[in-house]
């Protein structure tokens, strides 16, 4: 077997397990959304980590995912699947269109524009009530799956096939194209690669997955409110991506790991738990900028590898 | 007739006309060399070339084909190669990644096979043999940032190659070599010329300009001074005058 076949196995088994070793209702409940910012992370790091976008608006795309399943579901009495599907392909959309714009634009101006489209987004959400119910929120919106239990594996078990696929297709010949871009893409283009053509496809298809995990969000809280999709999401996505080690795949699962862990066993300190996410970002980015993939790497003597 | 052609280029930045005027024809199967005082325009012509910039006048063409218009990954999906002045390598990729990354116009493996599959259609064997054509065989998963000067020039050099272009053009690939590698690197060009590729090059080496061009294009203030084959640009009483100094008046 392979060493990724070997990840993979333990990666079910681990899964299988969690909800039996956490048994309390509420550590299940923080499974899910653990579940859920692994798919964030991934989403987010595809663009970030390795395509090079500075991206600060992916908790829009979160958002339309969430919204869109959700309005289907409840005002046009669609199926939750067939729902899920059109906010999926609506997220990635909109984020192929954000980017034919934004691809022009590199570092802080693609950071501007998109921190701009979460905005946007968000005061749409608040202020489109007849659709959206505003800031009054969506109420009773039911989750796919009955049991939290049943909700985690659903997801985790999302979260993974996203994670194998994405793997697959950054060892493909499309992720030397996107890592091309990433590191130069002056030289990217003198190989014959249409820079904007693939930014624009990283970016659409990282704002699909963030709109997959938006999908679960609402029945997993029960309730749909703008304030869930607020700016600073974004920025915890990114300490996520960031914490982890950006532009290798397991980094941000690990990162989404610990930054949905770590704050909740330090609830006892109040708002201050929100800190975390603050200061392990400030610390990693000042003592190790390749996360804590790169620190356990140098731990280990391993060579570099991306 | 030639393989790639420009009439009447001009280019300016600003108030400074870095390039005006210039006609080339470079014949295929050549080896062209543009030379030139620093600042003569040779490298903004490498970028009009290469569609790093579009020019402010004047027609280009390659193989019947007009380039004017056309950005850089167009014009490198036509067969037009390059490699840069200021080394610009994917500093944090392997040299095995960075020369797969040339194969991009290649891949024909459609992209559900991709996200399926993961390493299909990778061209990984040719990369390794391009990194052995340019002797960085066994450095394949080093780091290409953690190269030395000389060798980054060399993966620059089979990372192009990974087009597989008809017309290559190398800025300045001498500047900071050291003799053995000049040795090494006129030898692979010989070769590169010797598989029918075009090879334009700018360069300051005269070594390396006088052993391996077959036509020099000599430019001087942004405009073109002299043309003709190795020989007669030694000899050449403006040539001398403008560049070369007393280096070669004997």
């Amino acid at each position: 077997m392979s060493a990724r076949t070997v990840g993979f196995v333990i990666a079910v088994l681990v899964v299988g397990a969690l909800p039996w070793l956490l048994q309390a209702p509420y550590w299940r409940g923080i499974l899910v959304l653990c579940a859920m910012n692994v798919l964030l992370a991934i989403s987010l790091n595809l663009v970030l980590g390795y395509t090079g976008q500075l991206n600060l608006g992916q908790s829009a795309f979160f958002a339309i995912g969430a919204y869109v399943s959700t309005i289907l579901v409840k005002t046009y009495a669609w199926n939750f699947w067939a729902a899920s599907l059109a906010a999926v392909a609506a997220a990635g959309l909109l984020g192929l269109a954000l980017a034919a714009f934004a691809v022009r634009l590199r570092g802080h101006y693609l950071a501007i524009a998109s921190l701009g489209f979460a905005v946007i987004t968000y005061q749409v959400l608040v202020n489109w009530e007849k659709v959206t119910e505003g800031v009054r929120g969506i109420y009773g919106v039911l989750p796919p799956v009955g049991s939290m239990v049943g909700l985690f594996y659903l997801v985790a078990g999302i979260a993974l096939a996203v994670y194998v696929l994405i793997d697959n297709l950054v060892r493909s010949p499309v992720g030397d194209t996107l890592r091309a871009i990433r590191e130069d893409e002056v030289s990217a283009a003198s190989l014959g690669i249409n820079g904007a053509l693939w930014k624009a496809f990283a970016f659409g298809l990282g704002a699909a997955i963030a709109g997959l995990a938006g999908c679960f969000y609402p029945g997993f809280v029960g309730t749909l409110v703008p304030d869930a999709f607020n700016i600073i999401e974004s920025f915890t996505m990114m300490a996520m991506v960031i914490v982890g080690g950006m532009g290798t795949m397991i980094g941000p699962v690990i990162g989404a790991i610990v930054l949905t862990f770590l704050p909740e066993l330090l609830r006892d300190f109040g708002e201050f738990r929100l800190m975390v996410y603050g200061l392990a970002l400030t610390l990693v980015v000042l003592f190790m900028p390749g996360g804590i993939v790169q620190a356990w790497r140098t731990l280990a003597g391993r060579q570099w590898h991306t | 007739m030639a393989y790639l052609k420009a009439a009447n280029i001009s280019k300016s930045f600003g108030g400074v006309h870095a390039v005006q005027n210039v006609s080339i024809e470079v014949p295929e199967n050549s080896i062209f060399a543009l030379i030139g005082p620093n600042g003569a325009g040779k490298s903004t012509l490498l970028n009009l070339l290469s569609g790093i910039y579009q020019p402010d006048a004047g027609q280009l063409v390659f193989q019947e084909q007009n380039l004017i218009g056309l950005p850089a990954y167009r014009r490198a999906r036509l067969g037009l190669a390059r490699t840069f002045q200021k080394i610009r390598l994917f500093r944090q990729l392997t040299l095995l990644e960075n020369v797969r990354a040339g194969f991009h116009i290649h891949q024909s493996e459609p992209f559900w096979k991709h996200l399926a599959l993961g390493s299909v259609g990778r061209f990984d064997a040719e990369a390794r043999e391009l990194l052995d054509f340019v002797g960085l065989g066994s450095r394949a998963n080093e780091r290409a940032g953690a190269l030395p000067y000389g060798k980054q020039r060399l993966l620059e050099i089979a990372r192009a190659l990974a087009t597989r272009p008809r017309l290559f053009m190398l800025d300045e690939p001498a500047a900071g070599l050291n003799a053995s590698e000049v040795d090494f690197l006129l030898d692979r060009l010989t070769e590169i010329g010797r598989r029918g590729i075009t090879v334009v090059v700018v360069e300051h080496n005269m070594d390396l300009v006088m052993n391996v061009a077959h036509r020099v294009f000599v430019m001087d203030h942004g405009e073109a001074l002299f043309e003709g084959t190795p020989r007669e640009v030694q000899d050449n009483p403006r040539v001398i005058e403008a560049y070369l100094g007393g280096e070669f008046a004997a």
